[in-house]
């Protein structure tokens, strides 16, 4: 009797089998942004002389726009410049810094155009302040937004009720550009609670961290917290009038199991997934809280990159921005098919 | 680049008017008030200590190499790590636009036939590890100039003028010669000589060796393209931290020696530079006194300014000097209809000069209407003069006479008016602002203009810096600004002027102006000797120039600077158009 190995787990496979396809999507999103970066304007008539000439400094001779053209490596087919741009993600590559063939790891993005130094540092450098922003607030506007939600349909019709969704609806309405520059008058110059915001390492201080957050955090929670309170409040009215919730209350549970365990669970599944599509947008770069706040986070740098029309520094933050979308979903479908085994299929 | 200066006769018949104390000789009684550090040393001290904060809107502009920059702010600055052969004088006044040794003991000694240029360098400088400083160092600085690819946004001045090698001269770092010293247009005798040898005689050398490219770079610390992270300074400061746009910080270099660099001062304890803070926050910042200084130096935000001017207290502590740019209109002479000077002088006439200068901020923050071409900090100008050439009536009727442009519509063979197009770069709202007034204005006699905005990024190598696309779209109004790389007509006119300096790609003689007596007058300029013979040709390209009616004169520019109560030593430095940051001290 020949013994059968053990089919793999369905999640397991699930999960090999969605990495597989993020990583062909990435690849996808590569060729996308090349193209449009790359291709398109050579097809639109510009030239690698035309393009090499917006590095170069005021007044450039030919010689001067040839040499960077050659630095740069826009001297090479198209297809050649791909090539190298994924191999440097995958192997790595070396850059010429003049006195020494610098090696930069994979995953290397490129070499800036205007910085002339690795993407990969630049960018990744970035990413604590992004991060530390983006989970910050998430717990924020994920505990007030849901909270604030729940109560507000429990009490629905009450002052509560109406007060509150009065003040998610500003909260939604009013952009993060006009709520941080009011909180920043306010609490930094006004009455210097917060004064000087400037993002300080977890690892170095991390009071002064979590103060020079704080306004960012708020600001940009205060946003996401009126959505998410608009949106747990309709789940959870729609969620409190199902049949079941009546069965339950007809079993005699008591009203907050009912809400908490049949309600409210009910209620959070699309929570779940906008919370991973927001996660992961906001990884990507928050970029009016960082511009408002001067954070130097991933946000910043891709207003920077585009800017300075930096080609390797838009390709690079545009594939990190996408790994993180695709990374979040990755999760956010993970846990769906942990606690659903339809999607499994 | 954005060297600047303000106008000696302007500042100080400003600063005249309102300085309350002040006198216009920079006299020993301590002035005070509104543009009082245009002229005068402001709390001068010698207190050392603190921590001297800068912030900046955006990132470094270009470059912390010395040798791959080509900004004012980097310029001004890179005098607290770097010591060039020669430098502009740090006072106030006039005096800040006169060039003057810095690490050469005395101005360059010029040979009979003009060709050769002698610098003798001081014996005692030491880059930050102690090492000396010997003149081989500065002949290799110059020497990585010529590695355009690695160093692309520096002035290309000595590729173009030494004399030329075969083969030509690569660069450093695929120099084969010994200890890389294979430039052979410039010669190093001894340790403390350096010889420049020349393709053809240029008086102006002085000046090209005062930008920062000739500040010494030992070859063994040499990081190529990563030298920006950590330049070796010969200067007061040297870096001791650098996140590229995000922070530098600057603490005192202990190999400094004041007594070989009077241009500079070593007060602060560190200097600490943030970059890319929001505009308005930086404004904040600065009125707060959290930072002292707004690197770039290119004036307050809107809101800012509003509030300075209005209160008394803060407008005391504001200058508003002329920056050294000047914003015109390039008519290019190559596009028809204006390949007829009629054609052009009607849009001189035309032209609402009013709305012009107010869509770049009106006076404080737009600067004073031009009539001329070359700012008033530029040596010999018409503008510095104190006279006046006003040939279209920029400054006499600053409405515009239509009844004139349509005179000169009529001898252009354009009655009815015609069609043509204006570029502006699109992501700046002054320009924008201008290209849309001066759509209104031409509209009166009939002159149709199109609106062609293009990102600042490409503007001039892809479109308006493209004679070839510009001839192809009809662009023939474009609209740009102007900084003199040194403060002399020769600076100020060849490469936005003169035919030779027209080219196919990141063209800047935008109005492709090919006129023989302009040319002629920038060629003798190049090699007269005699300074006073030399500046009198300035005037008189400005006036040419004029009269072809290639450019139409927007503003001279000025900026609104606020100075920061807990500065000391703070006042204008002319030649940058801002705070001098190589004295800054703080209370």
């Amino acid at each position: 009797m020949i013994a059968r190995a053990p089919a793999p787990h369905p999640v397991i496979t699930f999960i090999v089998r969605r990495l597989i396809a993020t990583v062909f999507l990435l690849i996808v999103v590569s060729m996308v942004t090349f193209s449009i970066f790359f291709l398109l304007p050579r097809l639109a008539g510009q030239t690698t002389y035309g393009l090499a000439a917006q590095y170069v400094g005021r007044s450039p001779t030919p010689a001067a726009v040839h040499a960077i053209e050659r630095q740069l490596g826009l001297d090479v087919p198209l297809p050649v410049q791909y090539g190298r741009f994924l191999k440097g993600i995958v192997f790595g590559r070396h850059f010429d810094s003049g006195t020494s063939k610098a090696y930069c790891p994979p995953p290397c993005f490129g070499y800036s155009f205007k910085n002339q130094q690795p993407v990969w540092p630049m960018m990744i450098s970035s990413v604590p302040v992004t991060v530390s922003l983006a989970i910050g607030a998430a717990i924020l506007w994920l505990v007030g937004g849901v909270s604030i939600g729940v109560l507000s349909a429990l009490r629905r019709g009450t002052l509560f009720d109406r007060f509150s969704m009065g003040v998610a609806l500003a909260g939604v309405s009013l952009p993060i550009f006009f709520t941080g520059l009011i909180a920043l008058a306010l609490f930094s110059y006004r009455w210097p609670i917060f004064p000087n915001v400037q993002f300080v390492p977890f690892t170095q201080n991390p009071l002064l961290w979590a103060k020079n957050l704080i306004l960012p955090w708020v600001t940009l929670a205060f946003l996401y917290a009126a959505l998410y309170a608009r949106l747990t409040r309709a789940g959870m009215l729609e969620t409190m009038n199902e049949d079941y919730i009546r069965t339950a209350r007809a079993k005699g549970l008591p009203e907050r199991t009912v809400i908490v365990k049949h309600g409210l669970r009910a209620a959070l599944t699309p929570i779940v997934t906008i919370f991973g599509l927001d996660i992961g947008l906001l990884l990507g770069g928050a970029v009016i809280t960082e511009v408002t706040f001067s954070l130097h986070g991933l946000g910043q740098f891709t207003i920077l990159a585009i800017d300075s029309q930096d080609l390797p520094e838009i390709m690079g933050v545009t594939m990190l921005a996408a790994f993180f979308i695709v990374f979040a979903n990755l999760v956010v479908d993970i846990l769906y098919a942990y606690v659903d085994p339809r999607v499994r299929s | 680049m954005g060297v600047t200066a303000f106008g000696a006769v302007a500042a100080l018949a400003l600063a005249a008017c309102s300085s309350s104390t002040s006198t216009t000789s920079g006299g020993p009684t301590p002035a005070t008030g509104f543009n009082a550090g245009i002229t005068h040393v402001m709390n001068p001290s010698s207190q050392k200590g603190g921590t001297l904060n800068f912030a900046s809107s955006s990132g470094i502009p270009d470059s912390t190499d010395p040798g791959n920059t080509y900004y004012a702010q980097m310029w001004n600055l890179s005098r607290l790590y770097a010591m060039p052969l020669m430098t502009y004088k740090s006072c106030p006044g006039k005096c800040g636009g006169q060039v003057v040794p810095m690490l050469a003991t005395a101005p360059g000694v010029i040979s009979d036939n003009g060709l050769t240029w002698t610098y003798h360098i001081q014996p005692n400088v030491h880059f930050e590890d102690g090492t000396l400083v010997t003149s081989s160092d500065v002949k290799y600085a110059v020497e990585r100039t010529f590695d355009r690819g690695k160093f692309p946004l520096g002035p290309g001045y000595f590729p173009a003028l030494l004399a030329p090698q075969k083969p030509a001269y690569p660069g450093p770092y695929k120099d084969r010669s010994k200890n890389l010293m294979g430039l052979k247009a410039v010669e190093t005798p001894n340790p403390t000589t350096i010889v420049f040898h020349l393709a053809k005689p240029f008086a102006d050398f002085n000046y090209v060796v005062a930008i920062p490219q000739t500040a010494p770079v030992p070859p063994n610390k040499d990081t190529g393209a990563n030298y920006q992270l950590h330049p070796i300074s010969t200067g007061p400061y040297m870096f001791q931290s650098y996140q590229i746009n995000k922070q530098l910080t600057m603490v005192p270099n202990p190999h400094w020696n004041p007594a070989t660099d009077p241009n500079a001062k070593q007060l602060p304890s560190k200097i600490v530079l943030t970059f890319n803070v929001n505009p308005n926050d930086v404004d904040n910042r600065l009125l707060a006194g959290d930072i002292q200084v707004d690197l770039p130096g290119t004036g307050v935000q809107a809101a800012a300014r509003t509030k300075i001017l209005t209160t008394p207290s803060l407008k005391a502590q504001s200058d508003n000097p002329v920056s050294g740019f000047s914003w015109f209109f390039g008519l290019n002479t190559r596009v028809p209809p204006l390949t007829n000077i009629h054609c052009r002088m009607a849009i001189e006439y035309a032209a609402n000069k009013t709305n012009n200068q107010t869509a770049y901020g009106g006076p404080f923050a737009g600067g004073a209407i031009a009539s001329t071409v070359a700012p008033p900090n530029v040596v010999g100008s018409v503008a510095a003069s104190g006279k006046k050439f006003d040939l279209y009536e920029a400054t006499t009727k600053p409405q515009g006479d239509l009844t004139k442009a349509k005179q000169q519509l009529q001898q252009c063979g354009q009655p009815n008016g015609f069609s043509t197009g204006i570029t502006y770069r699109s992501d700046r709202p002054k320009e924008v602002s201008a290209a849309q007034a001066m759509q209104a204005s031409l509209a009166r006699v009939g002159i149709k203009l199109t609106l062609h905005g293009f990102p600042t990024a490409t503007y001039t190598s892809n479109f308006a810096g493209v004679p070839k696309y510009v001839h192809s779209h009809d662009l023939g109004i474009i609209v740009y600004g102007w900084a003199p790389d040194w403060p002399d007509g020769y600076g100020e006119f060849y490469y936005i002027v003169h035919g030779a300096a027209i080219s196919p790609v990141g063209n800047t003689n935008l109005e492709e102006l090919n006129d023989p007596k302009v040319n002629s007058l920038l060629d003798k300029f190049a090699t007269t000797t005699d300074a006073a013979l030399r500046n009198s040709y300035t005037a008189q390209i400005d006036m040419q120039v004029m009269r072809d009616a290639a450019i139409l004169p927007n503003v001279f520019a000025k900026a609104l600077l606020y100075r920061s109560p807990k500065l000391t030593n703070v006042y204008v430095q002319s030649y940058y158009g801002m705070y001098n940051y190589a004295v800054l001290g703080l209370k």
